[in-house]
Parts: C-alpha cells; structure tokens; sequence
C-alpha cells in the first residue's frame, strides 16, 4: 500500500493526534467494572473540523465534551452484529465479505471509527487557527467481555488476599474494548495515564511510574504514569493486582511483578532476563528504548506473550522452579520475543497493516539470532528447518500466505489470497493460524534478505530504523517527524538498499508480494564415462499454495575427494543441470575422506556404488529458499548423510528419508547416531522415532532384542541389575531428553500380531516402578508423563467380541496393569501435584487411548469433570481435546452442544480459543461427509456465534468462522432444507453458473477511490453480499436436475436486458462474475432487504441522491443480466419472465426501501442526514473522504 | 500371712472380673472366692459380737473390703520392712513393726486374742492352691555362678539379657534394594490412593463395577495455577538434601540471589505493609540506595495532608 509512496506516512485523519491522558478513577473487582475518562488532544489538520472519529468498543459513554463543550456523539459499532438477524443466508462467503466490511467502517487506518464526534459549531467555524483541541471523554465499562480481562478467584478474604487481578488484552490494535483512542497502529501520541487502585493493590502500566499517592480516605492509592515516548494506542495496556514486587538485580530500572506466592518462581525465572537484554541491545547496538521495563505475569493470559510499549504481560504458566527442565526454555525463548517486540513492534510501530511483516520478520529474525547465541548453532538451524517445514506445510495445504498484500484497486478481482475463506485485509479478520504462519515466514524472509545482504548490513538496518526513530521519539510532536517511528515496507526496502546498495527486489517479489512456497523434486544419475552427476531438478507450480522459483540454487556434492558446492541455475526451461565430479571412482587406497567443514573422516565405503564417487547430495543445504525439497538418492547415501554430514539439517533431512529403507544398514546407522552423546539431542530424538518405524517394517527379520532396549539399558540402566533403571539424575540435559523420549519411540514397536511386545511394556512398566528421584537435583514430572505417554503409545485396539460392554472382567491382562499405573498416577496427582499437572495431562490422554481403543467403556463424563472452569488450564485443555475426540468418534450432539456452551460461556478466552480450534483440527464432520450432527440447528447456533456471539473477542470470531468452513465449507451448508426457490444470478454470461464459489472473499471498498456519485459507494456497499453468494456446488447439482429440460441459458436471458447489461457493463468493467444463489424468496428478499437496512442505519454514506441516480443505483444492487431458475418445484414455462418479475419486484422493493428510510431520518433530528453521511458504517474509504464533501460543509 | 494377704488382694481383683464377665470359675478363682468367703464370715461374726442383728449387704462388702485393704496393706508394710532389713521372709517382729507403724497398739492385741465372746471360725474350705501357669522357657535358665549365693533369684530368661545378632547377610545388594524401595513406596503410594478414594468421592471408568480402579474426584480448586506451578514439599524436601549436596558449586550463585531476596522483602514491606517513611533496614542500607526503583519508593500521601 505504502511502497510505491516515498514520502512520508499520510494520515487517514484529518486531525494529528498528539497527547493522550486515560485516567481510570475505579476499579471495582466486586461487579467487574471500571470507570474512567480519557483527554485527548488534537491538532485539526484540515480546516473546519467538524466531525471526530474514535474507536472504542463496548465502553459505556456518558459524556463528550470538545474543550470543555459538551459535543454530541454517535456511537455505531458494525461488527456487533456482521449480517443482521433477519437474513436467512448461512454461506460464508456472504460472511466474510460483510465482515470485512464491517470492519472495514470502523478501521482506524482508513480513518473511520465506531464512535463519532460533532465537533460543536463554535469551535469549528474558527478552525482557521489550527487551534489544539482537546476531547474529554467519560466512559465506563460493566463486565467487559474483551480487552480487560477480571480474575477473581472465588475464595475468602479481600481481592488482594484472593489474588483478584485486571489485565488488558487482545488480538491486534484491541486498545478499543477499553477505552476510547485512535487504535491504530500508525497515531503515534505521548500518553499520561493514571489509575486509582486498592491500597493492597499495584497498578502496572506502559511509561514511567512518576509518583503514588494515596486518595484522600487513604484507602486507595493513584498511579501517574507518564509516556513521554510517542506510542500508538494499541501498545498501550494495563495490569492490577496485589501483585508481588522483584526489582532486577541486574538492572534496576527493569521491575517484575508476579501474583501473591509466586516470588520464588519469578525470581528464578528472572535471573537471566539481563542476558537478553545485554544480547539485543548488543547486535543493535542501541540502548533499549524506554526508560524502564516491566514484566508482569498473570492468571488466564490471552496468549502466553503480549508486548506493550515499556511493559509486556505473559501467562503466569511460564513461571518455573529450578527443578523444572523442559519449561526453562520455552519460558526462555518466550521472554526473548517479548523483549524483541520491544524494540520492533513497540517502539518502531507500523503504518499500515499490511507492513505488518516487516515487524514480525525483525523481532522474529533478531529472536532467531537470540536463539542461536543461546541455544547454539544446532538448535537454530533445526529451528529454522522446523518453522521452515511449518510454512511450507501450512502453504502446502491451505493455500498461499502472502506477507505484503496489496489492495490497489479494491475490486473484487484484485483479492490477493482467493483460496482462503477470511479476509487478509484487517489483522481482525485473520484465522489465528494464518497470523501464526505469517509471523513464520516474515522472520523466515527476514533470513533470507539476511543471506543476501549479509547480517551485518541487516543489522545495520536495524540500527538504522531504530537510531531514526529514537531521534525521533525525543522531538516534540512536529507534523510528520514522529513518523520517523512508523516502519513501512517501502521505507525498510530503502534503508536496506541505501546501506547494502544490493538491489533485493527479485526476493522481496517473490517471498513478500506473491504467496506460496517453491516444491522442488530432485533426482539424479552418474554418467560413469564424462564423470559427471546429471541432477534433474523439477518443480511443482500448480498446486495451491506453490510458486514457480527462478534463480540460483545451491546444491552441495559430497564426493570422495570433499564436499563441493554448486550453485546452479533454476530457468525456466531447464531441468537437468550437469555437474562436474571432482573424485575418480576409482577407490583410494584407504585415505581419510574430508568433509565440508574441513574434518577429516574414516568412512567404510562398501555400501558405495563402486562406479560412483558419489556420497551424498543436498539440495538448497543452506535453507535460501522457501522449499521443500523431495530427493531422491539411495538409502547408502542417505545413511553416509546421516553418519557423517555434520549440520543437523541435513541428519534430520536422512532421518526421515531413511523410513522408507527398512534395512539393517538402516538401523546400523540410526543406532550409530542414537549412540552418539556428540550428536545434537533432537537428531537422537528423531533417530528414535525412525528407528522403531523401521523395527515394524523388518518385524520379520529383526533379530535380538527390541529396537532401542539393550541401547537404553546400556546408557541408563544399573550396571549389575541391567533390568533396573538408575537414580534419576538429570544433570545432563541431552541424556535426559533422550531418555525421556526412548520409551516413548520403544512402545510404537509391534510383534506380528501387531500388539507392541510383551517385552516392551514389561520394560516400560519396570522403569515406571523402579522410578527414583530422590537424589535428583530436578523434577521428573515430565519424565514420568512421558512414562504415560509410553503406555498410551503401546495400546493398541482390543479384541472386540460381538461389540460387547467393556466390563472389569474381561480386560486384558496387559492393559489391566496399565490401568492400575494410571489409576494410581492420577490419583497421587490429587496428593503431590506435578509441575503444570503434566502427569495428569498424560493420564487423560491416556485414558482417552484406552477408552478410543475400546478397552474400557468410552464415557466423556470424566473428561468433562477435568475440563471445568478451575482445573489448571493445561488439564482442561487435554480434557477437551478427549471431550472433541469423544464428540467425533462417537457423533455425540449432546457433547458437541456442551462444547459450545463452553465457548460461549467459559470464563477463560484461552480455553473458548481452544476448543474451536481443536474442533477445527478434529472436526465432528467435514463438509465431505454427511452427520447425523449436521442439522440445521447446529448451522444456526455456529452462524449466531461468528455473527454476534463473538463480537468482543476478534480471535475467537475468526476461530468460529474457521470452523464453520471446516464442518460446512464456503456455501450454504448443505443439511439446511432444500430451498423451494432458489436463483443464480449472475453479472456475467453464460459459464458463471459452472463457476465455482470462490472469487468473492474479497470486502468491498478498500482504497478504491469513489468519486462523486453514490451510485459507485452503493455499489461497494452491495457487493460482499453478491461476492458472498457465489454458486454453490449444490446448486450445480440441482439445477441439472431440473424437470425443466430447457433451463435458461444465461446468455438468453441477458439478450432480454441488454441495454442494463451495457450500462452496467460501462459503469463497472471490473464487475464480473457474480453470482448469487438465493435459495429462496425468502431469501433473496432478506438479502437486499438487508442492504437496504444497512443504508438505513444512521452511519450509512447515503448521500441523498436524485431519485434517477437512485434509479441507477439499485441495478448494481440487484444482480440482474443473467437469472437461472433453479427451483425443482417451479411450473412456469417461461422462466425468465418469471424471473425477471422477480427482479423488477426487488428493484421496486429497494426503492421503496429506500425512500422509507429517507423518511424516517426526516423525523429523527435534522443533525441526522449530516451524521449519516459523514461517518461510521461506511464500506468505501469514500467515507473517509465524505468530510469534504460539499453535502456536510453546510 | 503375707502370702494370704497378697492372695487376698489377688482374689478381690479376680473377683470382681469374674463378677461382671460371667465366665466358669477356674481352679485360681474358686480359690481366691473362698479366701473372700471366709473374710466375709469373718466379719459377720465380728458384726454379731458386737451386738448386730442383721446387716446390709452392701454395708458387709464395704466392711469385707476395708478389712481386706487394712490386713492386704499390713501385709504389704511388712514385706518391705522384712526386705529392707535384707531378708526375704517377714517374720513376727516386721509384722509389728509395721502394725505400730500403720497407729496400732499392740499390746492390747493379746487381750482382745483371748477375749471369751471370740466366736470360732470355721477353717476356710481347703481349696486347691491355684496353678501358677508356667512361664514360657525361652532356652535353658543359666545357673548361678559360684559366687552368687543360690538364694538369690534366678536369671531370668535368657531372651530377655542375651543379645541375639538378628541380622542377615546386611541387604546391600544392589537390586534387592531397588526392588525394596520401589515396591515400598508403590504399597505406600497405593494404600494411601486407595484410602483416599475410599474415603472421599470418587469417579469411575467402569459402570459395572464402580469400585474398581477408583479414580479420586476432580475437584476444582480457586487457584489452580498454585498448586501446579508451586512445586510440592516433598519436592522442595529433595531439593534442599540434593542443594546441600551440592553446595559447593551453589555459592557462587547463593550470594547474589540472598542479597535480592533481602531487598524485594523490604519491597514487599513498602508496597504491601506500605509503612509511609519507607523504613530500610540498616544492614542493607547501602544497597537500597542503590536501587532507585519507582515501585519500592514510599506512596506519598494526599495533597492535603503534605500541606499541614
């Protein structure tokens, strides 16, 4: 949107933001609510400023005043509810285009808002001056369902003994759920923020604490923060609670809070944080910005990291004790992100939503390089190989993630992503899975660029953004020098050029403009006589989510004589690439064998091909493309890549190629590995896997005992009694690891009758009993829980006899004693609870296992007990993933319907987030099949969820549509009835009937620039809901079952309104393809009924237009040129008269709509005709600019 | 006399067992019933001469266990003056001795001896003396030594003074003490699970048979996060065995980490107790003046109240 604009960021608003307050006077824990009011100050950058849009969501106002006059306000939130009650339309296409569209009226960045302000007369008409306004707003909020989330544990005693806290949170510029701002990304102002708390109490807010001071009655204390850099409201947040204090040790202006008890976990927790902040402020050399730094940790986090500006919230859940093995890291690495986020993300704020890469590429690459100092190169590089398959496997799959979309036109056509059933126009209309992938591949560009310009240049770049915007932050506001703080695409792309003088723009194209990965498979053959490797490389660029690569590649050849690389040419046309081989194959006489890192090894070369000098090959060794390679090489090669290539790629790459080798020199060389401590843990933990998948396919030739047993007796078990495991002592974190994960690997071993061998679960069994920790510095819940998950891995289904009941007396023996195991683990969990309950987690999927595998009676009841509100939230989430399981296997209504009281009820956002997106992953039914469960009641109740249910929490409302599209995909669900009438029209000729659903995801409006006649902003206005009904796959199918043997040909039909269709066609070239399949009358009414609702809503840009513009107006609406009948039950003869009927009734119906609308405004006020032009519900950026229009200049 | 005092004593006990429990007589307490029979007329006939005609029951019991107690305790006082004179058997001088003790006058014991009203008694009935069971013989009794007198009482059973090496071979195989630890603590752990189902509520997996494998309810608690996140006693327990272990490699951390926790407790003190002076405690004073941590400084008070 920004690139091709050099200059600097032009706001959507004609005002510049300056300075805020948000004052918040009372925070009443008892009723969940909070009073306050915000001020904010506001330089008019047009003149007569007479209209101010904000946000705010859900806040009660109860007063405006615009220095100090009272002004009137409308407050108009679209997204509340996104298609209104009365339409009977159920296809998500027609959803995600309203929604977009209602977000679309409310967006910031386009300068609208839900809340609008009439500036008071007196003060506009002397707007010459540029005077400074200030906006003072009251508001109040009564149990907020989003942006502040209350925790009051229902205990004894006072909030601060019950450990009552208040945080804010949500998804994206989310500041506007509690309180009123300009939430967007790109209004940067300085803050001064102040809230009145409890005396127990401890307010934590984004600046510096500048004083306490108690209230008069000296019961409750007041918190003055100052921002004093400028900071957009989103990055603005809040946390109270009697939270317990641990200044720094290292580093005193960095303060951490954490709940009543939890001192000693956060102090532990803490101790290494000064590391990071030493390692960021390092390799960009450059101070951190702020002045000071908070962590706070809370109870129910929204997602386990949020950054704000100076402070960031994380899930309470990251804490841990010393003790704790698994949890450091991630706790760690969570702690690295946020602090990134500080830097890019916080400070350096973005200008428009769709740079937002740019900022998650940064603060993920400068995380990556965190990670790599810390962890160390092995763990990076499998970091990176992992968010790599991740991206490529979700792009693979879904479809294309594009990280710069761009919305030129704002036509349909122009929709950058038509596979995907949202949006990617607003970051609120996002499926949180696609955010998570885009945050992905932006850090995995990041590297990319960084491969091409060197991380020198990158982080010079870097410093370069941030020396900028911290000279920046320090200026007094000046128009546009603040927005040295916002980071565009163009403006990073320039810095990069200017400080590397390289020209990446084919790079950028690819990965950052375009969507999709690059699928190469590769072969090869050894011409003996030219002594030469013939590597054909081919490629896949038609699939979805795919994209034609053209460029160098590399490829690394290990031959005999040392590794070589190559950088080969991907054109368009050629596929085979010669390569010269450097090594005779003519053996050596034994001569060590150097590798690409300089080492020299012995290698037993008999597996060789004697004619080939050939070791092993890599394709794109270094990860420089968004790839997934498949290469085909032989299973000697691969084992001499395992063995002997020493980045851990690569070992992982031979890995899992190996599993289609079941062969002994397969498992020679897994062993090998697994064997070696020098190795990295996870290429060992991988090697485990792969060897028991191996052991199951040799089943009938493996000899001795079972895969990885005399391996794991050998490393942890009692010299003397080799049956026994030894004390616990878990000081060596790699053998720790691995002996957590082998038993794991060991019990997906099966004998011939496919059961996992007698021998194994003995094994396991014994290590469970013979457990002993009581010499361990650290705990072994984890070890144990994987213990579980060891037992769970060795079921396998029984033997079902006529469906009989799962009674005690006839379980197997086998599973008999696994039962007692878990029962008793569970049940000492009650007593001893483990760190984060994992034992329980395991015991519930283990009885899930059993349950599933039909050993004992399937009952969801006892996953329900552990699922409910109360229960640590891991535990609930591993019961609710057996409830979901329960619900798919056993098609269970009432379980599914329970399920969706929880999302609608529970009050935990996480948990509600949770459990739509495992009923996504794990659906009770997909569109492909039919269920008893798909009825239309169901339809409904989900259709309700997405359209209003969810309206406070953006995540969950994109979580809900996920799911509708998974269990009833883009068009109408096909379990609702059979419509009695049902029509296709169509914009276009002919083949649109053919043409499948989706072209339409795209919302209406956008930057398209309407000029002067409404009729092009009605337009805009009606189309999501035309793109939204694109046809039906069913409503192919019916209408070839028309009795009706001459259906309407769509070209027939359009000879009967050719001069519509010519107008129409002049007005909108870009108008094709639409189709609408109204199912029925019904229908079809409420659909246009609905859009004239929406222009009668007071926000709707209406301007009054002349009763023949308006005339012209309703054709767009009404898609007319082609109409198809499909009704099985329709009689006419003549269809197209019948239709045409039709269409000239809605047309009248509009009309007359639309005058009864105009009417009734005429009575509300005479401000109204003004407040409907000017503001809110507009679906064109049009609105934006209908301030200066000449209609409301008056 | 002695002897029948003690048996006397002896007799009232058994007595009044066999009274309340209704069990058949045995040799010993036929015995002793005899014995109290014959005290019983003996109290009667005093009764008569001193001129009674009839008397109570009750009144006659509570005479029969007075004189019982007195003669029982006469018994008694001149057994231990016999034995602290470092005889074995009391002869007539310690009964004396002792009836002066007890406040008696002796000498008007021979007039009343032959006083002529004296009613004769009739010899109690000859009972069998009871069969003292016999120990149980651990062993052979050793004999004494030359040079212990052989009045002296026996050695008792060797059991009871003879140290008898009980122990095995020391159970230090390695296995066998696996084997022992892990079965203890999974009895332990069992038997404590299964009590704790037993006595509290619980959930099933099976619905024909509820008891077996008896999972302890879920029960919701207010503040889950505690309980999973803290770590549990037992394991703090181990932490503290495995740190002191280990203290030697802890030092170097253990000095920072004591200094934080000192400060963040007066943290806590500011901010919570909230004391309005910001009391620091002297020992710390000068780290404290390092910090300058807007969250550890005082809370200032009301506009108003600075003004005053």
């Amino acid at each position: 949107m920004n690139r091709k604009k050099d200059k600097g960021f032009e706001s959507p608003r004609p005002y510049k933001l300056t300075h805020q307050v948000v004052c918040i006077n009372n925070i009443n824990f008892q009723r969940k609510s909070v009073i306050g009011y915000v001020e904010l100050t506001i330089f008019p950058t047009v003149m007569n400023l007479n209209r101010i849009k904000l946000n705010s969501k859900q806040c009660r106002i109860y007063r405006v005043r615009v220095n100090d006059l009272e002004a009137p306000f409308i407050y108009n939130d679209p997204t509340l509810e996104v298609c209104h009650h009365e339409s009977k339309q159920r296809n998500l296409n027609y959803f995600s285009s309203a929604y977009t569209a209602a977000v679309s009226a409310v967006d910031p960045d386009a300068g609208n808002g839900e809340l609008s302000i009439k500036v008071p007369s007196e003060l506009w008409k002397q707007g010459d001056e540029m005077k400074v306004m200030k906006v003072y707003i009251e508001f109040s909020l009564d149990q907020p369902k989003g942006g502040l989330h209350f925790v009051v544990p229902d205990v004894e005693g006072s909030m601060a003994e019950r450990a009552a806290h208040v945080f804010s949170f949500g998804n994206q510029n989310s500041t506007r759920f509690w309180f009123p701002c300009v939430d967007s990304y790109s209004e940067l102002c300085t803050w001064k923020l102040e809230f009145t708390v409890d005396a127990s109490m401890v307010a934590v807010s984004c600046g510096d604490l500048v004083e306490t001071i108690y209230t008069h009655d000296m019961r409750k204390k007041t918190f003055h923060y100052m921002l004093p850099i400028p900071t957009a409201a989103p990055n603005i947040s809040l946390a109270v609670g009697p939270f317990e204090i641990l200044v720094d040790p290292y580093m005193h202006e960095v303060t951490h809070f954490c709940l009543p008890q939890l001192l000693p976990l956060l102090k532990h927790t803490m101790s290494y944080l000064h590391e990071i902040f030493e390692f960021y402020e390092e390799i960009l050399t450059c101070r951190y910005p702020y002045s000071c730094f908070k962590t706070v940790f809370v109870d129910e986090a929204y997602v386990q990291v949020s950054s704000y500006a100076s402070m960031s919230i994380f899930s309470t859940n990251l804490l841990h004790s010393g003790m704790i093995i698994d949890q450091t890291p991630v706790t760690r690495r969570c702690l690295a992100q946020a602090l990134a986020q500080q830097f890019f993300g916080c400070f350096i704020s973005r200008m428009s939503w769709s740079d937002e890469w740019v900022l998650k590429g940064i603060s993920g690459y400068i995380y990556g390089l965190y990670l790599k100092k810390t962890f160390g190169v092995n763990e990076y590089r499998h970091w990176i190989k992992e968010e790599l398959d991740k991206i490529v496997e979700y792009e693979l799959k879904m479809g294309g993630v594009l990280l710069h979309p761009t919305f030129s036109g704002g036509k349909e056509k122009d929709n950058p992503t038509p596979h995907l059933h949202f949006s990617i126009r607003h970051p609120h209309t996002l499926s949180w899975e696609y955010y998570k992938m885009f945050q992905c591949k932006a850090h995995l560009v990041m590297r990319l660029i960084e491969n091409r310009i060197s991380m020198e240049f990158m982080l010079q770049v870097f410093n370069k953004l941030l020396s900028l915007a911290s000279t920046a932050s320090s200026q007094k506001y000046q128009s546009h020098m603040w927005s040295q703080m916002l980071v565009s695409t163009s403006g990073f792309l320039k810095s990069i050029s200017n400080v590397s003088g390289k020209d990446i723009g084919p790079l950028i194209k690819q990965w950052v403009d375009q969507s999709g990965v690059v699928k190469f498979f590769g072969s090869f053959a050894f011409n003996r006589k030219r002594n030469v490797l013939e590597l054909e490389i081919r490629q896949d660029y038609t699939s979805s989510g795919t994209q034609k690569y053209v460029g160098p590649i590399k490829v690394t050849v290990q031959e005999l004589d040392g590794s070589f690389n190559h950088t080969l040419q991907i054109e368009e046309n050629s596929l085979k690439h010669d390569i010269p081989c450097h090594s005779k194959s003519r053996r050596n006489k034994k001569k060590k064998i150097p590798l690409m890192n300089g080492e020299e090894v012995d290698m037993d070369l008999s597996a060789m091909d004697v004619d080939s000098p050939l070791l092993w090959i890599r394709i794109d060794p270094d990860m420089s493309i968004l790839r997934k390679v498949e290469f085909e090489q032989a299973d000697f090669m691969w084992q001499y890549q395992l063995r002997f290539e020493r980045d851990v790629v690569a070992q992982e790459e031979a890995i899992s190629a190996l599993e289609i080798f079941p062969t002994p020199a397969s498992r020679l060389a897994l062993t090998d590995i697994l064997e070696q401590d020098q190795c990295f843990y996870k290429v060992r933990i991988q090697a485990c896997f792969c060897l028991a998948k191996i052991a199951n396919s040799m089943m009938s030739t493996w000899t001795g005992p079972p895969a990885m047993k005399s391996l794991f007796t050998r490393m942890f078990c009692c010299k003397s009694c080799p049956n026994i495991v030894k004390t616990n002592n878990f000081i060596n974190f790699q053998s720790y690891f691995l002996q957590k994960t082998m038993p794991v690997a060991m019990a997906l071993l099966r004998d011939v009758q496919n059961l996992c061998p007698k021998e194994v679960l003995n094994f396991i069994l014994d290590l469970i009993k013979y457990n002993d920790n009581r010499k361990n510095k650290f705990s072994d819940n984890y070890y144990r829980a994987e213990l579980i998950d060891a037992l769970t891995n060795s079921l396998t289904p029984a033997i079902s006899i006529n469906n009989e009941v799962r009674t005690v007396d006839n379980l197997n023996t086998d599973v008999r004693l696994i039962l007692e195991e878990i029962t008793r683990f569970l049940n000492m969990e009650k007593l001893l609870p483990s760190y984060c309950n994992t034992i329980t987690v395991s015991c519930l999927r283990a009885i899930r296992m059993l349950q599933k595998n039909g050993h004992i009676p399937s009952d969801p009841s006892l996953f329900k007990s552990y699922a409910q509100y109360g229960h640590f939230v891991d535990v609930r989430i591993a019961a609710l993933e057996a409830v979901i399981d329960y619900t798919r296997v056993d098609r269970s209504s009432s379980e599914l319907q329970w399920l969706l009281d929880l999302v609608q009820n529970d009050p935990v956002h996480y948990i509600r987030h949770e459990i739509l997106s495992m009923l996504a992953k794990n659906p009770p039914f997909t569109k492909a099949a039919d269920s008893l469960l798909c009825n239309e009641a169901l339809v409904d109740q989900l259709w309700k969820l997405m359209n209003s249910g969810t309206c406070h929490d953006w995540r969950l409302r994109c979580d809900a549509v996920n799911l509708y599209n998974t269990l009833f995909g883009l068009t109408r669900p096909s379990c609702l009835p059979l419509p009695e009438l049902g029509l296709v029209l169509n914009l276009k000729e002919k083949k649109a009937v053919l043409n499948p659903t989706i072209k339409s995801e795209q919302g209406p409006g956008g930057p398209e620039v309407t000029t002067t006649s409404t009729l092009e902003e009605e337009h805009v206005v009606m189309e999501p809901a035309m793109s939204g009904v694109a046809m039906a796959p069913q409503g192919l199918k019916r209408k070839a079952e028309t009795p009706l043997g001459s259906s309407p040909e769509p070209g027939q039909v359009m000879q009967e309104e050719p001069s519509a269709k010519a107008s129409i066609k002049s007005k909108f070239p870009t108008q094709e393809e639409e189709d609408i399949d109204m199912d029925t009358v019904h229908d079809s009414q409420a659909f246009i009924y609905h859009h004239l609702n929406m222009l009668e809503r007071p926000s709707t840009p209406g301007k009054e237009p002349s009763s023949v513009e308006q005339a012209m107006l309703s054709m767009p609406g009404t898609p007319m040129p082609t109409l198809s009948k499909e009704s099985t039950s329709s009689k006419h003869g003549d269809h197209h008269h019948h239709h045409h009927h039709h269409h000239h009734e809605h047309k009248k119906k509009k009309k007359k709509h639309k005058h009864k609308h105009k009417h009734k405004h005429k009575h509300e006020s005479k401000d109204k005709d003004k407040d409907r032009d000017s503001h809110a519900f507009s679906n064109s950026p049009a609105s934006g600019r209908s301030i200066r229009s000449p209609s409301l200049s008056d | 006399m002695a002897d029948s005092v003690v048996m006397g004593s002896g007799s009232l006990n058994s007595g009044s067992r066999s009274g309340s429990s209704k069990t058949s007589t045995s040799p010993t307490e036929n015995y002793q019933l005899a014995r109290r029979r014959t005290l019983q007329v003996v109290v009667s006939s005093l009764l008569t001469e001193c001129g009674f005609e009839s008397a109570e029951k009750a009144a006659v019991e509570t005479l029969t266990e007075m004189m019982q107690s007195y003669i029982t305790e006469v018994g008694r006082c001149a057994k231990a003056t016999c034995e602290h004179t470092a005889r074995s058997t009391p002869t007539l001088s310690d009964v004396v001795i002792t009836l002066v003790e007890m406040g008696f006058n002796v000498d008007t014991l021979p007039v009343y001896a032959k006083r002529s009203q004296r009613m004769v008694i009739t010899a109690p009935p000859i009972t069998n003396a009871p069969v003292i069971p016999k120990a149980l013989m651990a062993g052979q009794k050793r004999t004494h030594p030359t040079y212990i007198p052989s009045h002296f009482p026996e050695f008792p059973d060797p059991h009871t003074y003879i140290k008898t090496p009980t122990f095995r071979e020391p159970v230090s195989d390695y296995q066998v003490v696996r084997e022992k630890a892990a079965s203890q603590r999974r009895d332990v752990e069992r038997a404590l699970t299964r009590f704790m189902a037993k006595t509290g509520e619980t959930q099933s997996l099976f619905k024909d048979d509820i008891s077996a494998f008896p999972l302890i309810a879920a029960k919701p608690s207010s503040i889950p996060y505690l309980s999973a996140l803290l770590p549990s006693e037992l394991e703090l327990q181990t932490l503290e065995e495995t740190d002191s272990s280990e203290q030697d490699d802890q030092t170097d951390t253990e000095n920072n980490p004591s200094s934080i926790s000192q400060d963040d407790h007066s943290a806590d003190k500011e901010n919570v107790v909230l004391p309005p002076g910001g009391v620091v405690p002297a020992g710390k004073a000068n780290e404290e003046n390092m910090i300058d941590n807007p969250y550890l400084r005082p809370v200032k008070k009301p506009k108003v109240r600075r003004k005053k």
